[in-house]
């Protein structure tokens, strides 16, 4: 009998639980377990983390079974757009400054979107750079630095 | 009854101070501001302006943030109404005959009726805490471990039953969050869990960047993808005042929607959704005709918004009296409350009484800015809406970014932050929903810690759970709700509601 994987939602789903519960299960030997009166730090995640690998491979076995849509496309672009831009200003904040941070966050994620343009990117980018400013450093008071040379 | 009165006049001159006062007209300006704009809902909203209120002192910063949520779901009835798109999922009902009231011009009076059904259910509520608020938090002073244990574990059960989707994948979503929850030093032996040797993770995860990552920037990278489309209603919003006719229809759904989300707030779970889906069913069975419905039924919009606040306002009771979040916005609010060095519980009453009944009295003021400020400012509100999402989305994701950097001044939380977007965006795309997630991450060290306590008054027998009767009682109220879902008929209708609330 070949089996067929009739979800991919549940397939994909069922192998990232049973990752993330092995993670954590196998995590936990490094740990003191400890006993049921005085549990140690491995104890709770140990058993959650076989908790987790055992209802994904349940979801897994699912995935064989019942019938589901496929998932939509993942949108690449958007993804590492979005989260490159992100990134980008965790990267920046503390060595090019707020506005740095600012322009790199807005102008990457534009990138994302379906229409993109320049001017569009550059005048929000530069509203938003104002904005910034006067809502956390003049409003808020918060700690940051404007530029690398402030 | 004296005290009940005195109470709420501590409250009121706390919520009537000017500074707050200002506090709380902010929230519920910048909530309805961004709960106006398609594509982010009231978790995204309470995360992304969370980080104004990191200066403030606890009392107003609290003020804020729940004028910031009801401001939010309020904003979500106004896109539901003019744009058909839910703002957020508990006003998917709200679309079905909001929408359809505005396509016949008359969108003012379906606007108008939401907000009074709103305030009435909102005060309502509000009476409501300040009733039970105290007697609740007395009877928590008697919980010891193993009852808090046992409600908490009620609580995640309850939060998955009710909600929509798959059961199994929303119990895995639970454990990966208690998993993430205890990611840091452990309490008892001081040891490093799971860090992995980076110092930052010895603190522990920052529920800022899992909920900004997880809600904010997963729901950004779905909304690219999808592409908003957007029809808006704005030529059309027409006269506010409703008929007296319409007045008529709606005050019984009013009464029936607050009724009964009354009843679905108290209950542990985020119940928002169920409690208008239960409002709309009940109207409509009600009705002498109900092919109105879908067709721009007033009842349709009266009942499910009054039910929909009705139950946003009384699940602050069991976050306010035992400490337990009942849903992914109770769950910020923790977050919130933890950063600004309050803990959760009964405790918060009595040792802050003015924070307590401050934040109570707020929420009634709040109710009523919501009315004075939505409806001269409609106008507004639509022009916010008629904003492409292309000019919008950079700025959310630079008020994330700045929110999570700001938490510990680190950048390594706007990293991870980044991280939770790419596990958010997939396990929403697998059909693993988000919210459990947060709750089990809010709840997972606290569940630790009580579990282990327990235990150890026990000395390592676990039948306490179930020798004692209160922590039995949850423990089988959470079976029994494990149990009717695997009954054929009640999976059937889960289903039903999931499908609709899917479209």
């Amino acid at each position: 009998m070949a089996l067929k994987i009739r979800s991919i939602k549940d397939f994909n789903a069922g192998l990232m639980f049973i990752g993330i519960g092995s993670v954590f299960a196998f995590g936990a030997s490094q740990y003191p377990m400890g006993t049921a009166v005085r549990m140690g730090p491995a104890y709770f995640p140990t058993f959650l983390g076989w908790g987790t690998i055992a209802l994904g491979l349940f979801v897994l076995i699912q995935s064989f079974v019942s019938e589901d849509k496929p998932p939509t496309p993942t949108a690449w672009r958007a993804l590492i757009l979005v989260l490159g831009a992100v990134c980008a200003f965790g990267a920046l904040i503390n060595t090019g400054g707020l506005i740095a941070a600012t322009l790199a966050v807005v102008i990457i994620s534009a990138l994302g979107g379906h229409e993109f343009t320049w001017k569009a990117a550059i005048t929000s980018a530069i509203i938003l750079s104002i904005a910034m400013w006067a809502i956390f450093l003049k409003g808020l008071g918060l700690p940051f630095q404007l530029f690398p040379w402030s | 009854m004296t005290e009940l009165f005195s109470n709420l006049a501590l409250g009121f001159s706390v919520a009537l101070n000017l500074t707050n006062l200002m506090y709380c007209f902010i929230g519920v300006f910048l909530g309805t501001l961004i709960g106006v704009l398609p594509g982010i809902g009231p978790v995204a909203t309470i995360a992304m302006l969370l980080p104004i209120t990191f200066n403030l002192p606890p009392t107003p910063a609290l003020i804020m943030l729940a004028g910031i949520y009801y401001g939010a779901s309020y904003g979500g009835s106004t896109t539901a109404i003019l744009v058909n798109l839910p703002g957020e999922s508990s006003s998917v009902v709200t679309c079905i005959d909001g929408y359809q009231m505005g396509r016949q011009g008359r969108a003012g009076p379906a606007l108008a009726i939401s907000a009074i059904g709103s305030f009435f259910a909102g005060t309502v509520g509000t009476v409501l805490i300040a009733l039970f608020g105290p007697p609740l938090a007395e009877l928590a002073f008697e919980f010891g471990a193993a009852e808090y244990f046992s409600m908490m574990a009620l609580g995640l059960v309850s939060a998955v039953v009710l909600a929509h989707g798959s059961l199994i994948k929303a119990v895995c979503m639970i454990l990966v969050g208690l998993l993430l929850g205890i990611v840091g030093t452990d309490v008892n032996s001081g040891m490093a869990r799971y860090s992995f040797g980076i110092s930052e993770l010895s603190d522990g995860i920052g529920f800022v960047s899992v909920a900004m990552g997880m809600f904010g920037f997963g729901e950004i990278i779905a909304n690219l993808e999808q592409g908003i489309q957007r029809e808006v209603n704005t030529s059309k919003v027409g006269s506010l005042m409703p008929s007296w006719t319409d007045l008529k229809m709606s005050f019984g759904p009013i009464m029936r929607g607050t009724a009964l989300g009354t009843i679905f707030g108290l209950l542990p779970g985020s119940h928002t959704v169920i409690a208008a889906f239960s409002s709309y069913t009940l109207e409509k069975k009600l009705t002498k005709d109900p092919s109105r419905f879908g067709k721009g039924a007033i009842e349709g919009v009266a009942g499910p918004e009054s039910a929909n606040n009705a139950a946003a306002q009384t699940s602050f009771i069991p976050l306010l009296t035992l400490g337990i979040p009942t849903g992914a916005v109770m769950a910020l609010m923790v977050g919130a409350m933890t950063i600004q060095g309050i803990a959760p519980g009964p405790q918060v009453m009595t040792q802050k009484p003015d924070l307590f009944w401050g934040m109570i009295a707020s929420m009634w003021v709040g109710n009523l800015m919501l009315v004075i400020l939505n409806l001269p400012l409609i106008g507004m509100w639509v022009q916010f809406l008629k904003i492409p999402y292309r000019l919008l989305y950079p700025g959310i994701i630079l008020f994330c970014c700045i929110g999570a950097f700001s938490v510990n001044n680190s950048p390594a939380e706007v990293y991870l932050a980044a991280m939770f977007g790419f596990f958010g965006y997939f396990s929403n795309k697998w059909g693993c929903e988000p919210g459990p997630l947060l709750l089990g991450f809010v709840l997972g060290p606290l569940m630790e810690e009580n579990l282990r306590r327990a235990m150890l008054i026990s000395r390592g027998d676990a039948t306490v759970f179930f020798t004692r009767p209160i922590s039995a009682g949850m423990l089988i109220v959470a079976i029994f709700l494990l149990l009717i879902i695997v009954v054929p008929q009640v999976r059937k209708k889960r289903e039903e509601v999931a499908y609709e609330s899917a479209d």
